[in-house]
């Protein structure tokens, strides 16, 4: 059995329960974390100066009651279709390890990942794992919702750390961030569309893009 | 250094791959493959070094990101005995440039036998394989680069070097912080004597120091599928999947983290201090980890004779606290000292309050003095019984490429210069086989030493292979 899975109390990706100091139709949002893995000697994290500052708590996230994580197993698609290494069903395969085997490496430059949620949704919540035996900073973290698969029409960006618009989907004005392996919460405020996608472009250690898990929170 | 935020401006077509670039590009290199491995010299500019690479693990993808970027150099050819680690470095190599789908092996005695075009091998394997592959390719005509610490063993290391003399062939040990820009400056500029064109500010240099903390960590695992199966395990050296993964800490594969870790600050006392050991001395055991043979701590102190009297040096690694983290080198002379890490933000230099000012020095640009630091003229009185506090300068080099990097373009210049005069090539190296069995010898002896749970001496003679 994975160790990622017995550190929770529960197999479950969420664990809701009522909290008599929130609003009667919200809930805690509880997420579960891998085993922290640490691999190497970190390499210095420059070309970031918009880097969010380490050490900062996640804070309680609050959820609609009923939202669950809806990218469980769902397809994925992305534009690299030959990944250097693992399989883009690793993207929402409930996996988080972060050892050899778990993540997916796409090419160079922007790429992107796709999740198709099968119907339109209603998203809360987006938690990214792109890679963390090692703390990293990716560039230009971008997510998107729409139910145009394209994403041409009606797209909603409700992330985007691309300071200086790199990968041309416009400025962004999000932070930058290094990972760690309870991965990078992102809070999609309702966010409606049946798809998600998710663009990086390299990262502090390398010139490739990652992925372990993401997890879409919604309804 | 970080890797750079990518150009995506560019026409360049993006390195991605989808289905069809894939069919069409794997139908080139199926073609050129009926032919490739004897015409890659021809399709090769005179310029252009063609290389083979022995392994693709976590240094194997270093010596890769820290090659991409010189020009020239071509990856031809890749050998990893597990698929995925082969997957991987294939799809890597692919992505930058450099197509090696049809020049994949798992036997690097068959890469070296087909691929006769290649000029040099960079081998990133586990420690001790180092020493049968680097003679064989040396044997085979290539220049080899090969990662620290050269071999496991004295006698793998002293192979590798009679393997280097007998065919007149480049061997370079991958301890890259002697091609490190800050660490030359530091050494040539700082250190040195005026005698040998340096400031010589630190005087005589007494005693140094190194450290490299890490905290704890779980052994390495992989996802079952891709576990190598046991015949291929058995068939190259290692006992399971635990052994193969975590290959550093097992007697007959790798030595340690003293070898790991301590082998690349070990060598800088050599360098620094001119000198090779006397004596070692040394504390350390498997106190924490239950799976690991090799001591997860380690304490050693050595005693160095100098060209400017006795020295010693004291080392340590810990793999059980990263103690905040960081690892340096430190020198201790008594006029200054300087802290150096391949981590810019560590490295201090001060100078001794009775040592003469370095206002000279800083105004030929051999140092800068940190102007957000202490400076001793602003010090209030301190107790009688203290030093004061010592003014702090700074490095005024830095290193703008991968930390890799500047070893790797040491050993392809020299391999350029190889065919025209060989020995003018062998001078060029900044690590050349020879200085890397100093420090094998320097760094072996130490896990002796906590065997013996004695000081143990070094013979002049122990250092010459």
């Amino acid at each position: 059995m994975k160790s990622s899975k017995i550190l929770t109390l529960a197999g479950l990706a969420l664990l809701l329960t009522a909290s008599s100091s929130n609003a009667a139709d919200k809930v805690p949002l509880k997420i579960e974390v891998p085993r922290p893995v640490f691999i190497g000697t970190p390499k210095p994290i420059k070309g970031f100066p918009h880097l969010e500052r380490k050490g900062l708590k996640r804070g309680e996230i609050l959820v609609p009651a009923g939202t669950t994580n809806i990218a469980a197993g769902k397809e994925v698609t992305g534009s690299d279709d030959f990944p250097i290494i693992g399989d883009l069903e690793f993207v929402t395969d409930g996996d988080k390890d972060g050892e050899e085997g778990y993540f997916v490496e796409l090419a160079p430059k922007t790429q992107w990942v796709q999740i198709d949620l099968k119907k339109a949704s209603e998203v809360h919540g987006v938690c990214i794992w792109h890679f963390h035996s090692q703390a990293r900073a990716y560039h230009d973290v971008i997510v998107q919702i729409s139910d145009d698969p394209d994403f041409v029409d009606g797209v909603k960006t409700v992330y985007n750390s691309d300071h200086d618009n790199s990968s041309k989907l416009g400025v962004g004005k999000d932070l930058a961030y290094i990972e760690t392996y309870k991965g990078k919460y992102i809070d999609a405020k309702g966010a409606k569309g049946r798809y998600v996608r998710l663009y990086s472009a390299g990262n502090s250690t390398n010139a490739m893009n990652h992925y372990i898990e993401v997890e879409v929170f919604g309804k | 250094m970080s890797h750079k935020k990518p150009d995506n401006s560019s026409s360049e077509k993006s390195p991605s791959l989808n289905r069809r670039d894939f069919i069409a590009t794997t139908a080139t290199a199926g073609g050129l493959a009926i032919a490739a491995p004897s015409i890659i010299k021809a399709q090769s500019s005179s310029d252009e070094i063609n290389v083979g690479l022995i392994s693709f693990g976590q240094q194997g993808q270093v010596q890769v990101e820290a090659s991409i970027d010189i020009p020239n150099v071509k990856f031809r050819a890749i050998c990893d005995i597990w698929p995925y680690a082969q997957k991987k470095g294939i799809g890597t190599l692919l992505r930058y440039g450099h197509d090696v789908r049809e020049h994949a092996y798992t036997d690097y005695r068959e890469m070296l036998e087909k691929e006769k075009g290649l000029d040099a091998v960079l081998i990133a394997s586990p420690d001790f394989m180092h020493s049968p592959m680097t003679v064989d390719a040396l044997s085979a005509g290539k220049h080899v680069y090969c990662e620290k610490l050269m071999s496991n063993t004295v006698e793998g290391a002293r192979s590798m070097v009679k393997a280097s003399q007998d065919s007149g062939n480049l061997l370079q040990i991958g301890h890259q912080r002697r091609s490190n820009p800050r660490y030359l400056h530091a050494k040539e500029k700082l250190v040195n004597k005026q005698d040998k064109g340096g400031a010589g500010i630190f005087g005589r240099i007494t005693h140094a120091n190194g450290q490299w903390n890490r905290a704890v960590s779980k052994a390495r695992t992989i996802r079952d599928r891709y576990n190598l199966d046991e015949a291929t395990l058995k068939k190259n050296g290692f006992e399971n999947m635990h052994q193969f993964l975590n290959w550093r800490w097992f007697k007959k594969l790798g030595g340690g983290p003293v070898s790991d870790l301590g082998a690349h600050q070990i060598d800088i006392f050599n360098w620094f201090l001119d000198a090779k050991p006397t004596s070692v001395q040394a504390s350390g055991g498997v106190d924490y980890y239950d799976s690991y043979e090799w001591h997860d701590n380690v304490m050693c102190i050595y005693e160095y004779d100098t060209p400017n009297g006795m020295a010693r040096a004291s080392y340590q690694v810990l793999t059980t606290t990263s103690a905040g983290g960081g690892f340096f080198e430190y020198f201790m002379g008594d006029e200054g000292c300087m802290k150096i890490s391949e981590i810019p933000r560590l490295t201090k230099i001060y100078r001794e309050a009775h040592a003469p000012e370095w206002d000279g020095w800083i105004e030929r640009e051999i140092l800068k003095q940190n102007a957000t630091a202490y400076k001793a003229s602003e010090e209030v009185k301190v107790d009688v019984r203290e030093s004061p506090p010592l003014a702090e300068y700074l490095l005024p080099v830095d290193l703008k490429k991968k930390i890799h990097q500047p070893h790797l373009e040491n050993f392809f210049e020299a391999v350029r210069m190889h065919s025209a005069d060989k020995s003018k090539a062998k001078s060029h190296l900044n690590c050349p086989g020879e200085t890397g069995f100093e420090t094998a010898v320097t760094v072996l002896r130490v896990n002796e030493a906590i065997e013996a749970r004695k000081a143990l001496a070094f013979e002049k003679s122990e250092f010459n292979v």
